[in-house]
């Protein structure tokens, strides 16, 4: 068995594990993870024993190069009070051989933890502390990431800042040996005062390229978050990086689904 | 070139203004704790197999938060605001029938972050009424075992609230007490409906045997409710209590009957608080209500509260 199929052996016996027989339960829509649909996410981990199942498809039109897709599957568990630890494991179709911490089939941990609440003076803060396993295609070392996030709201709308830097293990030839990324988001419920479904999420985001002497990837990206049922969120997102190196998006796409139980 | 002097009362002036704020942030840092529900196969027995029913409490959940809102912005004095605007957009929202139980923080984003605790506590005895209505809702054969079981599960949050009788009267003497319901009477009458509702289903619904005969069941109270909201019920002069309206259930399972009461009375005293005058500024209502919670409500403070009913006599309402 080769790396990626491991990993996806690996996902698939933790979702057998903790997987109960028992119905879903809620999930929230307004409670924003990465990739859910968009690269950004809210200070809020969810609450404690919750377990969710997310996965998505998410493609990668690049201005050079072939277009890109990636399968997105998640866990998320809410292990502790304020507490949430995830487990994924992105599959890039080709081409795999790219730069940067995130290879296809690396196995990827991460924590959230969530400080405190909103309160009418204090923003709600958290940190991620996320870890990249060498697992996945031509992966080497083992790559960390650290990120705080903020959010604040003001009425309805809520504004997200991210702020991220990664610590790469084994940066080989023009690889950064770490870069940082930043996010400005801001969400919105949709339908106010007769509907609570729906999430309108867009965020600008800038991140360093993987290979020096690169521009940054900059760009924006729009998504919504539509709770389906009780126990279903779907979740589609665009976007498109307006500087960044030759071979930056021209078009992004994201759709997905999360389950919540 | 600037005096020493300035210079050093500028420096006194920007570090007393930073220790005045950190303190002021200190005092407001809360964690969320937010909790999942109890994990069962009865699950959304409710919004499955009787959702007219459970249509309703979705739009009792958008009322509670609604009102709290609009009572901070308003700042509790503008009947207009919440006796037609607010009352309307509440009847609106029942009137969508909700599939869905409405994201409170999107309807109430200011007197969430004025009150996250009293709102943890509230979601948390909300979250033990709706699985108790999936309990009895369900095929659940073993219905006490599984009401005791979601009941421990309750207990077990630093949120929960006493299931020890406490003393509606007492807790309705407060020096601001009863200001929500003199000014606003409809909502106060919408408020206790929604009540109403929400303990007067238990023993119809455990009483039917089978879902056809739930159904059945519900449909007057449902019938009730509904002209409630058209025609507030303003004569009453006290919220409807579990033991009026389901004395089996309350008899059955008085632990929980007792916590479903004082949830509502702790509503009653929050809806006091946004209204009074009493309590002029954001910071005082959010200092009163914590003070309530802490010391009259939680089951953390049983040891304490003195507002606990220590003999039946003394419990006269």
């Amino acid at each position: 068995m080769n790396c990626v199929g491991r990993q996806v052996s690996g996902l698939v016996a933790l979702i057998l594990l903790l997987w109960q027989p028992m119905p879903a339960r809620a999930l929230d829509h307004d409670n924003l993870d990465p990739n859910r649909p968009i690269g950004m996410e809210d200070a809020y981990a969810i609450p404690k024993g919750e377990i969710g199942l997310e996965g998505g498809v998410r493609f990668n039109d690049r201005r050079e190069g072939r277009t890109q897709v990636t399968f997105q599957p998640q866990i998320i568990y809410g292990a502790f009070d304020n507490t949430q630890i995830e487990i994924q494991g992105d599959l890039f179709t080709d081409p795999r051989s790219i730069v940067g911490a995130n290879k296809s089939g690396d196995f990827h941990l991460g924590v959230l933890y969530n400080f405190n609440t909103e309160t009418l003076i204090l923003p709600a803060m958290a940190v991620r502390v996320e870890v990249d396993l060498p697992t996945g295609v031509n992966s080497k070392g083992v790559d960390t990431q650290l990120t705080g996030i903020v959010t604040r709201s003001f009425g309805r709308l809520r504004v997200h800042l991210n702020a991220g830097y990664t610590v790469m293990g084994s940066p080989a030839g023009q690889e950064r040996p770490g870069a940082y990324r930043a996010v400005a988001a801001v969400s919105y419920p949709l339908g106010y005062p007769y509907s609570f479904r729906d999430t309108l999420i867009a965020s600008l985001y800038t991140r360093q390229s993987d290979l020096r002497g690169q521009q940054n990837h900059t760009g924006i990206e729009v998504g919504i978050r539509h709770q389906l049922t009780s126990r279903l969120v779907v979740d589609g997102g665009l976007g498109t990086e307006f500087l960044g190196p030759s071979e930056r998006a021209a078009l992004l796409g994201t759709m997905g689904l999360s389950v919540g139980f | 070139m600037i005096p020493a002097g300035t210079i050093i009362r500028s420096i006194a002036i920007v570090a007393t203004a930073t220790v005045a704020l950190a303190l002021t942030a200190c005092s407001q840092f809360e964690p969320r704790d937010k909790r999942f529900y109890y994990r069962a196969m009865w699950n959304f027995a409710l919004r499955e197999d009787l959702a007219e029913l459970d249509s309703e409490f979705n739009g009792v959940d958008f009322g509670h938060s609604n009102l709290y809102e609009n009572l901070l912005l308003t700042g509790g004095h503008d009947v207009p605001a919440i006796e037609e605007q607010a009352r309307r957009e509440t009847l609106a929202f029942i009137a969508t029938k909700p599939r869905l139980n409405p994201n409170e923080e999107a309807i109430a984003p200011t007197y969430m972050k004025l009150a996250w605790r009293a709102q943890n506590t509230f979601d948390e005895a909300h979250a033990l009424h709706r699985a108790t209505y999936d309990v009895v809702v369900s095929d659940e054969p073993d219905k006490d075992r599984a009401i005791r079981d979601v009941l421990a599960y309750y207990r077990n949050s630093a949120y929960a609230i006493t299931s020890k009788r406490l003393d509606h009267r007492r807790l309705d003497r407060f020096p601001y007490s009863k200001a929500f319901r003199t000014r606003f009477p409809l909502f106060n009458a919408t408020i206790w409906s929604y009540h109403y509702l929400q303990v007067a289903v238990y023993d119809p619904l455990q009483a039917a045997t089978d879902l056809a005969a739930k159904t059945k069941a519900v449909r007057p109270i449902l019938t009730t409710y509904r002209r409630y909201l058209e025609h507030p019920p303003v004569q009453w002069t006290f919220m409807p209590l579990t033991a009026e309206l389901s004395p089996q259930f309350a008899a059955r399972y008085p632990d929980v009957a007792n916590i479903f009461d004082n949830l509502h009375m702790l509503h009653d005293n929050i809806s006091d608080i946004l209204t009074s005058e009493r309590l002029p500024t954001w910071e005082a209502k959010r200092q009163e209500i914590y003070r309530v919670v802490d010391h009259y409500y939680l089951a953390s403070a049983d040891e304490t509260n003195p507002m606990i009913v220590k003999s039946e006599q003394e419990h006269r309402h």
